[in-house]
């Protein structure tokens, strides 16, 4: 019958990619350790001869280096060279894997799980505790915060071209926004973080609003996390407003503030009806549909509020008679935790194949950036048609974040850019108490910590989404995304630490650690998106149906060397010419004006950014870390 | 008009029609119905919206009352390109006169009857060349396949194989007696011959139907002959059967077969299971389906689309043809490839390995000829294959999407090498288009022979000359086209395959935003050539030649890119 000596088909020339197969054997006699450029601040901690159990080559033998902020793995297998750069932030869980007496070859070492959409298994020598040096030392640098020492960020001695912490400041991006205005006024009450202690120092809230209205108010209001203004529309001046659910508790209690204060946002451009969007599930289909999800998320939240002496609720139609309430049907971030989860399952180390579709389709992940992305959709379509917003989710840091910072990226094409991209992340994620550290869960080790969620990289999800679908309106690229998200763990960059700007404040992050907008601002190229079109500052509504969702292989599939990453070529070719372009034509002004003229001030005055090599390219596109 | 036309038209225009098409106000006005067409013209003064509607293209028809005691009708149209329509026609009388002209004018019998033969815009003349290149100039322009490959004319009246042209290539060795008998032994006559020559290793893909061995285990000498001519005594070929190894089995109990172990020496059989005909079809059929779905509740839409299947048969072909090139390139053998009949499955894939392979077929002309060459030339029956697509209720007879799904896996390509392709997406779906209903007369017929016999190249336009010439190509071009001589090996994992959204959800919002941004991109690196060229004029003056031509060549390059 048929033969079948030739192999199946392998699509994966570039299976081995990660490992440079021609790396000399010159170089591998060198202290491995040598060609990694450790970071300005970062130190050596220990090093260890063991095996990588890599999902997609096997078991390499090789050497691992701690330093403070990195794992830095080699192998020292003479045919190709895989290596292996981790972040120490990146690390959720450390485990021991099998004892001193545990059978089976390689059956004993660590087992650590990322942050980042993988696992890594290192095996040691059974004899003489051979792990217990390597296993505490990690243990210590992975989760500093758990053992007394400071995060690397504070470490680190880096510098760079550009000040990041320059990017945001909350009263020019008001005056970009054209505020304060006849309405709106910036209000300094929360300047040492009294009224409530997650916002930032200026807010923006209705001229007529006093400050003690303001007060009145955060105290019906979850956390004191009033209503206040984010973004405006320029011509019909109808509002994003942002807030926590007010705690109307298990008696359907009022507040006279509360419903005054809204009818005054409402007011402040003349729309008839305010819209208030509550992100979370029904609470009335709750009831109806006895959705197990939706159940919980109300029990949840009813008595930890109650706790708290009141309990939260939403908007009743007889206290708020002007206001329409919509659920926008997004689940929690115990939800999403488990979605992730379930995704990496079928992602990780190997692509669930059989089944590709209903496998993912079983995960909810692109359901859930669906209901995000449709949420989103709403607040915009309604903010542009003239009406003012409220958006509120539970406590008003995550699902209401997603939802906000997703509507202005539809709305104002300034947040499209790579500096406003940034803006708008300061703004609504950082400035407003996204909680990062609790998400995430920085330097600490209680991996099973239930605060953990995978919000902000849901709203990236998001992000990216539109991206495919407008390839053209977005001055930032996919690298700058992945890049945020790498940094969103590395815990190299201030950016996103802490959970809100009071504690940020207390532990000078803006003076003792460096923001990651310093990196990406100092490279911009790098991250721009040479198919960027200015002119796009149209609204843009991207399709939010399921049928227009895809998942981002590249950065969920990412460490399986059998994607390819089927962008940067495109991008890197196109950036190449014009970099060489920029060189020649200025090299023929040059030429021109050393012809008609001897002085050449106006070319020197005008000092182009020198175009960077195409080879720089090269060298810039390969994967972070 | 003749009058056989004129018979099915009873009533020729309708006023205060209203036309409802998908993402669209609903528009009103007159709608007129020709021989070939359907015209709507929106009654407004400047700026109104006209309709032309090859009737060909219309998939299917439905038709219901509606008014008051039905005084009036809509007509549900559902085109071959997957676009619905709808008119609201007053009269009952009037819409269904209109109707059964829809019916019979879209499903014409005889191919001298169809739009090609009257299609005669001003620009094009009829004397002009038809077709792209012939087996004698692929011939003569491969010089390094001369000691060892030649051309036969056995086929020249066509009496030798029905669905061949009427030259082939084959290996000098086999006289055209030998030829002839080899036929004889395969299904239709389709004995192997060249199809692609890999300049870098001499060695070759030919393709054939299926032998006919039958139950009783027949052998042919001359089949064996000619197959063993086609490689050195000391090489190894390999036969990829289309089939799986069972099927290939069942088929000699009807006359058909595969080769021998025994009889084949120097070749081995591989079986890789491609699904053909109605299962294809139907595939189409769910897919368009599911894609089709008003309902908002999109839940399941991730199970529909992976019941519909046609994913995994984008899988396959694409993996076959992977092979395929895996035993050319990488392990340096010749290939033969055949199925059943060896006029779908087969041409999908040795057409999918030379795209692979051939950076020559990648080029704009090079992919059309690629297409004459593998699909009109080779005779695919586009005549049955694309009678109806995915939206007909008539009774399923010998329709399969195999020339959508090379498409389809060429889509695939262009994502996953989005500078290897010259061609872009809306080549692809022009051509989707065309090859099910068509203004041109290239994928009129089944096979060269019945194009003679019906003078189709006589007086027909031939539509890959019509979208070479210059206008029209840039429409079709690559912006980001960058030649490479490699191989572009495509992932096959399920997550790197991706629905063709261009295609199947062409009549939403998501393709008309596509679109925009296609022209924006377009519209960027021309942007950049009109502003730098009058600048580089400028400097052509300047003694420095050699800086300018740099900027020049460079401006090219960025042009195309």
């Amino acid at each position: 019958m048929a033969s079948a000596s030739l192999p199946a088909y392998n699509p994966s020339p570039l299976e081995n990619s990660s490992s440079s197969q021609n790396a000399s054997r010159e170089s591998l006699k060198m202290e491995p350790l040598a060609d990694v450029a450790l970071l300005p601040g970062e130190e050596r901690v220990i090093d260890k001869d063991l095996i990588y159990m890599c999902p997609f080559h096997g078991a390499l033998k090789g050497k691992v280096f701690i330093t403070n902020y990195r794992l830095y793995f080699r192998s020292t297998d003479m045919e190709s060279t895989v290596t292996l750069d981790v972040p120490l932030g990146v690390i959720g869980r450390i485990e021991k894997m099998g004892g001193a007496s545990s059978r089976g070859e390689n059956s004993y070492g660590l087992d650590i799980t990322c942050k980042d959409m993988r696992n890594l298994r290192f095996a040691l020598k059974q004899e003489g505790h051979s792990r217990r040096d390597i296993f505490g030392e990690l243990f210590k640098y992975a989760f500093p915060l758990s053992h007394g020492m400071p995060l690397f960020a504070f470490l680190s001695q880096e510098k760079f071209e550009e000040n990041g912490w320059s990017v945001y400041n909350s009263i020019d991006e008001y005056r970009r926004q054209n505020l304060p205005s006849e309405q709106w006024r910036i209000s300094f009450i929360n300047e040492s973080y009294e009224l409530c202690d997650t916002y930032p120092v200026h807010l923006v809230v209705p001229y007529k609003a006093t400050d003690e209205d303001l007060r009145r108010v955060a105290t019906f209001r979850s956390r004191g996390r009033i209503p206040v203004l984010s973004w405006i529309h320029r011509e019909n001046q109808a509002v994003i407003t942002r807030c926590s659910q007010p705690l109307v508790g298990m008696s359907g209690k009022r507040n006279k503030d509360d419903e005054r204060y809204l009818d005054i946002i409402r007011e402040a451009n003349g729309t008839p009806r305010l819209t208030i969007y509550d992100a979370r599930p029904n609470v009335n289909a709750v009831a109806n549909k006895g959705c197990v999800f939706c159940l919980l998320e109300w029990l949840l939240v009813i008595p930890t509020a109650v706790t708290e002496a009141t309990g939260g609720g939403y908007e009743g139609d007889d206290a708020y008679q002007n206001a329409d309430l919509v659920f926008l049907d997004i689940h929690n971030i115990h939800v999403m935790r488990e979605s992730l989860k379930k995704l990496k399952d079928i992602v990780y180390p190997n692509v669930e194949e059989a089944h590709w579709l209903s496998s993912l389709e079983s995960t909810h992940w692109l359901e859930h950036i669906k209901l995000v992305l449709s949420g989103a959709i709403q607040i915009a379509d309604k903010v542009s048609s003239g009406s003012s917003v409220v958006v509120h989710c539970s406590d008003g840091w995550d699902r209401t974040a997603q939802l906000t910072s997703l509507a202005m990226l539809m709305l104002d094409s300034y947040y499209r850019t790579l500096r406003g991209f940034q803006v708008l992340l300061e703004k609504e994620w950082i400035g407003f108490g996204h909680k990062f550290t609790s998400r995430i869960g920085h330097g600490d080790k209680n991996h099973a910590d239930q605060d953990r969620s995978p919000i902000f990289l849901q709203f990236v999800d998001c992000v990216w989404q539109m991206t495919k679908q407008f390839p053209t309106a977005f001055e930032f690229n996919e690298r700058c995304l992945v890049t945020i998200l790498d940094h969103l763990y590395s815990c190299r960059f201030g950016t996103f630490l802490y959970n809100c700007e009071s504690v940020r404040d207390s532990n000078k992050v803006r003076s003792k650690t460096v923001s990651l907008w310093s990196l990406i601002n100092s490279d911009k190229a790098a991250y721009v998106n040479p198919f960027y079109t200015s002119d796009c500052s149209r609204v843009l509504y991207p399709v939010a149906s399921m049928r227009h969702l895809e998942l981002w292989v590249n950065y969920y599939i990412r460490w399986n060397p059998r994607i390819r990453h089927q962008q940067s070529p495109v991008e890197q070719r196109y950036k190449e010419l014009l970099a060489l372009r920029d060189q020649y034509l200025k090299k023929l002004e040059e030429l021109q004006l050393s012809d008609s003229t001897p002085s050449s001030a106006r070319l020197t005055n005008s000092s182009t950014p020198n175009a960077p090599l195409p080879n720089q390219h090269l060298t810039h596109l390969q994967t972070p870390f | 008009m003749t009058m056989e036309f004129s018979e099915h038209i009873k009533t020729a225009n309708v006023d205060d029609v209203v036309l409802k098409l998908p993402l669209r106000p609903a528009l009103k006005g007159t709608l007129c119905v020709t021989a070939h067409h359907l015209v709507f013209s929106e009654r407004k003064e400047e700026g109104s919206y006209q309709l032309l509607l090859l009737l060909r293209s219309v998939d299917a028809i439905e038709k219901r009352m509606t008014g008051l005691s039905g005084s009036s009708g809509t007509i549900v149209i559902k085109c071959k390109d997957l676009r619905i329509l709808q008119f609201d026609i007053p009269g009952m009388e009037e819409c269904l006169n209109v109707a059964s002209s829809i019916e019979a004018l879209s499903s014409l019998e005889s191919v001298t009857e169809l739009y090609p033969f009257f299609h005669r815009p001003r620009e094009l003349s009829l004397s002009e060349p038809w077709g792209l290149s012939s087996p004698q100039q692929q011939y003569a322009q491969t010089e390094r396949l001369w000691d060892r490959w030649r051309l036969s004319k056995v086929n020249r009246n066509f009496s030798v194989c029905m669905s061949y042209p009427r030259t082939v290539i084959v290996p000098c060795a086999i006289d055209d007696i030998t030829l002839a008998k080899a036929a004889s032994f395969r299904q239709g006559g389709r004995f192997p011959v060249l199809c692609y020559y890999h300049r870098s290793n001499g060695m070759v893909i030919m393709r054939s139907s299926q032998p006919m061995t039958g139950a009783n285990r027949k052998r042919c000498r001359e089949d064996e002959l000619l197959l063993q001519a086609a490689i050195d005594e000391s090489e190894m070929g390999y036969i990829i059967d289309t089939r799986s190894a069972q099927q290939a089995q069942q088929a000699r109990m009807a006359g058909g077969g595969f080769e021998s172990k025994a009889f084949y020496h120097h070749w081995r059989r591989l079986h890789r299971h491609l699904e053909r005909g109605k299962v294809l079809q139907e595939s189409l059929i769910k897919l368009v389906e599911a894609c089709g779905d008003p309902s908002q509740n999109m839940d399941r839409w991730l199970s529909k689309l992976e019941n519909s299947k046609w994913l995994s048969h984008v899988h396959s072909a694409l993996s076959t043809a992977g092979l395929v090139a895996e035993c050319v390139e990488r392990d340096g053998h010749s290939v033969l490839v055949h199925g059943f009949e060896g006029t779908d499955t087969t041409l999908l894939v040795t057409s999918l390995a030379q795209l692979i392979l051939d950076p020559a077929s990648r080029t704009f002309r090079g992919f059309l000829q690629l297409l004459e060459r593998e699909w009109v030339q080779a005779g695919h029956p586009f005549r049955q294959r694309c009678a109806h697509s995915a939206h007909s209720h008539a009774r399923l007879r010998q329709e399969c999407p195999a020339f959508l799904l090379l498409l389809d896996a060429t889509w695939q390509l262009g994502r996953q090498f989005p500078l290897a392709l010259e061609f872009s997406e809306v080549l692809l779906l022009r051509l989707a288009q065309d090859a099910y209903a068509s203004d041109y007369g290239t994928f009129l017929c089944s096979s060269e022979q019945e194009r003679c016999a019906l003078q189709v190249k006589e007086n027909t336009h031939c539509l890959f000359q019509f979208l070479l010439r210059r206008e029209e190509r840039e429409k079709y071009v690559n912006p980001l086209y960058e030649a490479t001589d490699l191989a572009i090996w495509p992932s096959v994992h399920p997550q790197s395959l991706q629905l063709w959204t261009g295609l199947f959800l062409r009549w939403t919002e998501y393709a008309q935003t596509m679109d925009e941004a296609r022209e924006e991109i377009w519209t960027i690196v021309k942007e950049r050539k009109e502003t730098d060229r009058p600048k580089g004029c400028a400097h052509t003056t300047l003694s420095r030649h050699d800086s300018f031509t740099n900027v020049e060549n460079l401006m090219d390059e960025l042009t195309v890119l």
